[in-house]
């Protein structure tokens, strides 16, 4: 009885058992369905927000772009008209320091013989500095340099630069060469080397040489300047090296309040005429060495022919070899045969001058000489001919003018 | 950059290139009294002089070439080398000081004796010596 009692209640907790189980899997089975469905809502929502983000992180990215674009422009547009404003003023300036260097010069020739000339060399000096800021400044602001209509050797294109700086003294050309420049190329390698000489100057010693050699490598003429100054480190070449190869070009507003325009001009002119400047090598006494080099086409191998001056050699050896003179004279000379006295005519019918008789005496004479030796015949030789008749007249009248006085003083007194 | 065609006119240079004080090399002028125009100058032809030449400016050159053979004066350098009567002046200083010139100062011109002075002169030599 106990037994059947025990088992019947055995299988009703077995019973309870399996509907607790069944009602608690019914229960799991609706909790996940219903969490599946929440997540998939989030997910659904979530995908949702993000491509709301994206959408909205485009537009800030647009908005951000159109802002940049702006102000590039702004900047530009400020750049430009900075530039335009200042290439007027610099050009300006520029044609005034080059008429005053002109107008310098004429003065300099007209009062040559007074003692005013060494100021004046001083004031063209620093004119000669100030024309340098202003070609710069025209340089930055993309005006064009001032040209020059002549080719010139490069020794004296480096001359010219050489006194564009401040000690220019300092500058010693080892050399001199016939290799010339062609006139397009004058005035913009002129500024370059100034600047170069200037950024030497500035960063040696006050008084540190700064030697200037040329060098032919295959088909390019190098001018190679040399200081005694600091050199440079790494990061210095590098933007030095940058500058000078025309490829940034800063803005003038980056150049701060005490510009450095040295690097950008040579930059920009070396860029525009063809050039190369490099400053990265390192110079015998350890500062810096520049060196521009010059392609081919901006130089010849002709030399510039030097102005013709007439011969003066006659003037100086008649002083000298007065007995012979006539020998050093031939090659000027007319035929030795004609008489001077007749009227001979140049090659045009226009009568000639008479033949000088006597030369221009530079040294005085060791003795007077008789009055035969004035007149006697000489080879038409020099090209002052009337001058030194003249003298010669004056210096008989006062001869004689002299005598007559030594007479009219002597009477009275001996009486 | 765009411009103007009118605006971009090219400056020309009409300056000599080489400025004079460089060709001076920023000497100051000698005194007055030395390299007169009528002082006369020749070349020493000294052998040291011809080494030290090849290594003047060309100006200077120029001015070693007038005065090679001869005495030229200082007027008449300055008048065919085209170059200012000063500019002369300080170059013939700057080689005489390399000895590679000479310098001739002219002859001082005769001070104007006061004749009454000479003449009391002779009346007292007359006086004296009795001629």
């Amino acid at each position: 009885m106990n037994r059947d009692a025990l088992v019947w209640c055995l299988v009703a907790v077995a019973a309870i058992a399996v509907a607790a189980v069944v009602a608690l899997v019914a229960r799991n089975r609706a909790l996940e369905a219903k969490k599946e469905h929440t997540e998939a809502e989030l997910r659904h929502q979530l995908l949702a927000a993000d491509s709301h983000l994206h959408a909205s992180r485009a537009e800030l990215q647009r908005f951000r772009n159109e802002q940049d674009a702006t102000l590039r422009e702004a900047k530009e547009a400020a750049e430009e008209n900075t530039k335009s404003v200042l290439k007027g003023a610099a050009s300006l300036l520029q044609s005034l320091a080059a008429e005053q260097t002109t107008l310098l010069d004429g003065i300099q020739r007209k009062y040559g013989g007074h003692a005013v000339l060494s100021d004046l060399l001083d004031v063209n000096h620093a004119n000669a500095q100030m024309a340098r800021k202003a070609q710069g400044i025209a340089v930055m602001c993309g005006a064009p340099l001032g040209r020059r209509n002549r080719p010139a050797s490069v020794y004296d294109v480096v001359r010219s630069a050489q006194g564009q700086i401040r000690n220019f003294h300092r500058v010693a050309i080892m050399q001199q060469t016939g290799l010339a420049l062609k006139a397009s190329a004058v005035a913009p390698v002129a500024l370059a080397v100034a600047e170069l000489l200037d950024n030497a100057a500035s960063f040696s010693q006050h008084d540190a040489p700064i030697e200037v050699t040329f060098q032919r490598v295959q088909n390019n003429l190098c001018i190679v300047i040399d200081d005694a100054g600091v050199s440079m480190n790494d990061e210095d070449r590098q933007r030095a090296t940058a500058l000078l190869s025309g490829e940034i070009a800063p803005r003038l507003s980056q150049l701060g309040t005490q510009p450095k325009f040295g690097f950008p001009v040579i930059g920009l002119i070396a860029r525009q005429h063809g050039f190369k400047v490099d400053v990265t090598g390192v110079s015998r006494y350890g500062g810096v060495r520049a060196v521009v080099l010059l392609p081919e086409e901006l130089w010849t191998m002709e030399e510039i022919p030097p102005v013709q001056e007439a011969p003066v050699s006659n003037i100086r050896r008649a002083s000298e070899n007065r007995p012979h003179s006539a020998p050093h004279s031939a090659p000027h000379s007319a035929p030795q045969s004609a008489p001077p006295s007749a009227p001979s005519r140049t090659m045009h019918g226009l009568p000639k001058r008479g033949a000088r008789q006597a030369p221009i005496a530079s040294v005085p004479d060791p003795e007077p000489r008789p009055d035969t030796t004035w007149a006697a015949p000489r080879s038409p030789e020099e090209t002052g001919r009337a001058s030194g008749r003249s003298l010669g007249a004056f210096q008989r009248g006062t001869l004689s003018g002299r005598n007559l006085d030594a007479t009219s003083f002597e009477g009275p007194e001996d009486a | 950059m765009p411009e103007g065609p009118g605006q971009d006119e090219e400056l020309e240079l009409t300056s000599p290139l080489v400025p004079l004080f460089v060709i001076t090399n920023g000497r100051a002028l000698p005194p007055d009294h030395e390299y007169e125009h009528t002082t006369l100058v020749t070349a020493t032809g000294a052998e040291n002089g011809q080494v030290a030449a090849r290594t003047l400016s060309p100006e200077a050159g120029q001015v070693m070439d007038l005065v090679a053979d001869g005495f030229l004066s200082v007027a008449e350098v300055a008048g065919h080398t085209h170059l200012p009567l000063g500019v002369v002046r300080i170059l013939l200083a700057q080689l005489e000081e390399d000895s590679l010139i000479l310098a001739r100062t002219p002859i001082p011109r005769a001070e104007r004796v006061d004749r009454e002075l000479v003449s009391a002169v002779l009346e007292g030599l007359k006086n004296r010596f009795g001629a």
